[in-house]
């Protein structure tokens, strides 16, 4: 008994509580970005699904010593009032959970997450507008951390035919920052990868950014897919099996897995007599679980689906690139769809942008998903990929010195990422050279541009070089023969002209 | 006759007491200039057409026995990248001397490159040259092209040489016209200038012979013994390696008919002086026969005067590893390799590992030097 009572049980958003860091919320520039970032893939993800393009508008007002003012308004589909509280105040309860589908967040704690941020650091309720077909509903929202259960108070309801969601709520503990790791870089990002998107943001010092979308077009809605089996890990098989509407574990793994057959399941029989597949697959232990998860390995499947994916596409990166950077030269490569471990489809995209618009150098733009990664620059495969070309080749000096940049947008069921923060992508082999390929492929797209540049700029540079002495040896050989100084002058510059084509400047 | 004033010209009245080699020199450099301007009149790069340096153009005159260039020539274009700073250099150098020549001035190679150095202009972030090697080399180059001497170019260079005897120089300068007297110099001698050439005669000679003298203190030597008046001799000493003025002064004593005797140490050095003298150097071989005198004997000191000489037995020191290599280089030379007397001699150091200096001559008693002398140039016991 006494034991049971020291026995405290932690809630999730208790446990989130105590580990905020792990939800992006680490320091104060990247809390805010976080909290955008929260908002705007759902924002995105929402229309998306319901084939809306999207308009999104973001405002930021300081209201305190590091305390903001966050507004963020879609024109999704906006939610019933019956939902609210599980999309807003419940951590693990959004719609993504479960779903093995290429989507922008892949846990679901997200906006719960920033109504649990803002209730930490300011102690007030995040309020909610929202209109969901022709119901307007405005209400208060937080979160209590012992049960991890919604609170809604102060609601309103009203007929409308508004349709989307206006999040505004107060953040403490964030700061604004234009740099790269702030949330107008996220922004500006999240424009380039997603060209279908209006977006817009107001800055506490009142400025307003706004990017207008470059394609009409929604991208092609990933297909939902059942896990591959060699996409899974042991705790996946659990919660696959504890979740299952089958009667028997071996439908269970017909059903709810990619490419199972009923010939695979008589395998596996076979390789695991202790097991009964007749089971209801609740009943499946950790222990099952794993043996199964291991057997999984040892048989040979069919490659998972590729088709699935959702990438941003050639010509929408053309698009929006050329719209917010304006580069001289950009080459766009789109790798064919590739599949992880033998379970995992992914596709990757690259663009080398350089010159014109781009003044900064060497700028390497990580995407998951389309979503923007800003930190954790130095661990993720993305970066280091692009550090280790050899730019030379392409006839560019390299990232830190060239106007260049770079940009890679990985898309998959499951991206692999090096931590919780979800900010940086592992270096998986096979991943590594496709990101690679990518880049490379981009940068061939730049090579014959960019040498006939620098050609020019070559034979620019040894005109003038020979003109620096035009005056010096007019003048001397003047003396020297007894001749006119400018006639001389003025036959040495045609000399030059004719062999440089006339001269580039003149 | 300069048409009109240079850049800079502090007036061309200096022209007025022009030398046949200033004539030569600035119709020269003019001639240059204009074959210039016709190339670019033509639509086409200006070029400098000069002989290369290189060793690979070095060769042997064997007839006459001198190290001279080959025909290999090379043509620098303004309009190549790599050549269009050194073609102007090379323009300005050959400017600034036709502007000496005209001045009646003489400077320094030294002084020319500080003449030109900042010249440049403001507009250039750059000095027409860095360093002085660079403008030395231009002018080695326009000797080259123009088959004309530096003195000619009013570049002066260091004097080292000292001579006395029985010779009369005319030295016109700065307006005057002296005679020197080389047996009225006293302890000091006669100092060679650079140039020997432009505005120096010889006056008149009575000398039977000429003596090098490689060691200043050798030369006081025979100074004070009158060894010049008991011989009629002219003794020079260049003090180490000759001075361009100095061998250009043996070459003329030469063509005069004068042998030239050669009093060097028996090592390295003594024997490089030596046939620098002969047959020219490979840094120098641009310069070509009328600074090397072929005719030169080596009087002394050899490794065999030790057969002849006992006392010198005791003098030897200890050869030196510089003088071991240079002995083995010496004798794969082919002027020298086809010479048995040389070889026999430098076998010998390499056998004995010795050598042998002139000053040992002075062991048993001052006035010994003098006797050696010649009592070896009298017996004609001379190396070729």
């Amino acid at each position: 008994m006494a034991l049971e009572q020291n026995f405290k049980e932690y809630s999730v958003a208790e446990f989130f509580k105590k580990n905020k860091q792990m939800l992006g919320f680490s320091g104060k520039t990247r809390s805010l970005t976080t909290i955008i970032h929260e908002y705007v893939t759902n924002s995105l993800d929402a229309c998306e699904e319901h084939n809306i393009l999207p308009n999104i508008r973001v405002e930021l007002d300081e209201v305190g010593d590091s305390k903001y003012k966050v507004v963020v308004a879609d024109n999704g589909p906006g939610l019933p009032l019956s939902l609210i509280g599980k999309a807003l105040g419940q951590m693990l309860a959004g719609t993504k959970f479960h779903r093995h589908v290429q989507q922008r967040g892949q846990q679901g704690i997200g906006a719960a997450g920033c109504t649990m941020y803002a209730v930490l650091t300011t102690g007030k309720p995040v309020h909610v507008i929202t209109g969901y077909k022709n119901k307007m509903v405005s209400c208060d929202i937080s979160i209590d951390f012992k049960t991890n259960k919604p609170k809604i108070e102060n609601v309103v309801e009203s007929d409308s035919d508004f349709h989307g969601i206006i999040i505004e709520a107060e953040f403490g503990d964030v700061k604004f920052d234009k740099g790269q790791y702030g949330a107008l870089e996220y922004i500006r990002r999240s424009a380039i990868a997603n060209p279908h998107l209006s977006i817009s943001l107001k800055t506490p010092d009142g400025n307003l950014v706004s990017f207008t979308r470059t394609v009409d077009k929604l991208p092609r809605k990933p297909k939902e897919i059942p896990p591959h089996p060699l996409g899974i890990k042991s705790h996946d098989m659990l919660e696959i099996a504890h979740s299952s509407r089958m009667p028997k574990l071996s439908q269970c793994l017909t059903t709810d897995l990619s490419r199972f057959s009923a010939d695979k399941v008589k395998q596996l029989k076979d390789m695991l007599p202790d097991i009964d597949f007749s089971i209801p697959p609740k009943q499946l232990t950790w222990s099952q679980a794993e043996e199964l998860v291991k057997a999984f390995k040892r048989l040979k499947w069919i490659a998972p689906r590729t088709d699935i994916l959702s990438p941003i596409g050639k010509e929408q990166i053309t698009k929006s690139l050329s719209a917010i950077l304006n580069p001289e030269v950009l080459s766009v490569a789109e790798r064919p769809p590739k599949v992880l471990h033998g379970g995992i489809p992914y596709q990757v995209e690259a663009a080398v942008a350089y010159g014109g618009g781009i003044k900064s150098k060497g700028e390497i733009m990580r995407f998951a998903n389309r979503a923007p990664l800003l930190f954790d620059t130095a661990a993720c495969a993305i970066t280091q990929v692009a550090k280790a070309i050899d730019w030379k080749r392409y006839n560019l000096n390299g990232l830190d010195n060239d106007p260049l940049v770079v940009l890679v947008n990985v898309s998959s069921t499951y991206v692999p990422y090096t931590g919780a923060g979800k900010q940086a992508i592992s270096a998986e082999e096979g991943l590594v050279d496709e990101i690679k390929n990518a880049i490379q492929e981009a940068a061939r797209g730049v090579k014959n541009h960019i040498r006939q540049k620098k050609k020019a700029s070559e034979i620019e540079k040894k005109r003038k070089a020979f003109l620096r002495y035009v005056e010096q040896l007019s003048t001397d050989l003047s003396y020297l023969a007894n001749e006119d100084a400018s006639v001389i002058k003025t036959g040495i510059q045609k000399i030059i002209d004719e062999k440089f084509g006339g001269g580039l400047n003149a | 006759m300069p048409e009109k004033d240079s850049k800079g010209n502090e007036g061309n009245k200096g022209y007025n007491n022009a030398t046949e080699g200033d004539k030569d020199a600035y119709e020269k450099l003019t001639n240059m200039g204009k074959r210039m301007v016709g190339e670019i009149k033509e639509g086409m790069s200006p070029t400098f057409i000069t002989a290369i340096r290189s060793r690979s153009n070095i060769f042997v005159d064997e007839k006459k026995g001198f190290l001279k260039l080959g025909d290999k020539r090379e043509t620098r274009r303004f309009l190549n990248l790599s050549q269009a700073k050194t073609f102007m250099q090379t323009i300005a150098v050959a400017n600034k001397t036709k502007q000496f020549i005209e001045q009646g001035l003489h400077t320094s190679i030294r002084g020319l490159y500080y003449q030109l150095k900042f010249t440049l202009g403001e507009d250039l972030d750059e000095n027409m040259f860095e360093e002085q090697t660079e403008s030395n080399a231009l002018i080695e180059d326009l000797e080259a092209s123009l088959a004309i001497k530096r003195e000619d170019l009013h570049l002066t260079t260091d004097r080292k040489g000292v001579l006395a005897g029985p010779i009369k120089i005319v030295d016109r300068f700065g307006g005057d016209e002296i005679t020197i007297d080389g047996q009225k110099q006293g302890r000091s001698g006669w100092m060679i200038p650079s140039d020997v050439d432009n505005g120096m005669e010889i006056e008149s000679v009575d000398a039977n012979y000429v003596l090098v003298v490689e060691k200043d203190a050798l030369w006081q030597r025979l100074n004070e013994d009158k060894f010049w008046k008991k011989e009629k001799a002219i003794i020079i000493t260049p003090k180490g390696q000759s001075s361009r003025g100095t061998r250009r002064l043996l070459r003329k004593l030469a063509d005069l008919g004068l042998p030239i005797y050669c009093f060097m140490d028996a090592d390295a050095w003594g024997w490089y002086i030596y046939w620098t003298i002969k047959t020219g150097s490979m840094n120098l071989a641009y310069l070509g026969q009328d600074f090397t005198v072929p005719e030169a004997r080596f009087v002394g000191v050899t490794m065999s005067d030790i057969k002849t000489y006992d006392f010198l037995q005791k003098l030897t020191i200890k050869a030196k590893d510089v003088d071991i290599k240079r002995a083995n280089d010496m004798m794969n030379y082919p002027w020298i390799k086809k010479h048995e007397e040389w070889v026999r001699e430098l076998k010998l150091v390499l056998k004995t590992k010795k050598k042998l200096e002139q000053d040992a001559l002075q062991g048993p008693r001052l006035t010994f030097v003098g006797e050696y002398l010649r009592e070896k140039i009298g017996n004609g016991d001379v190396l070729p």
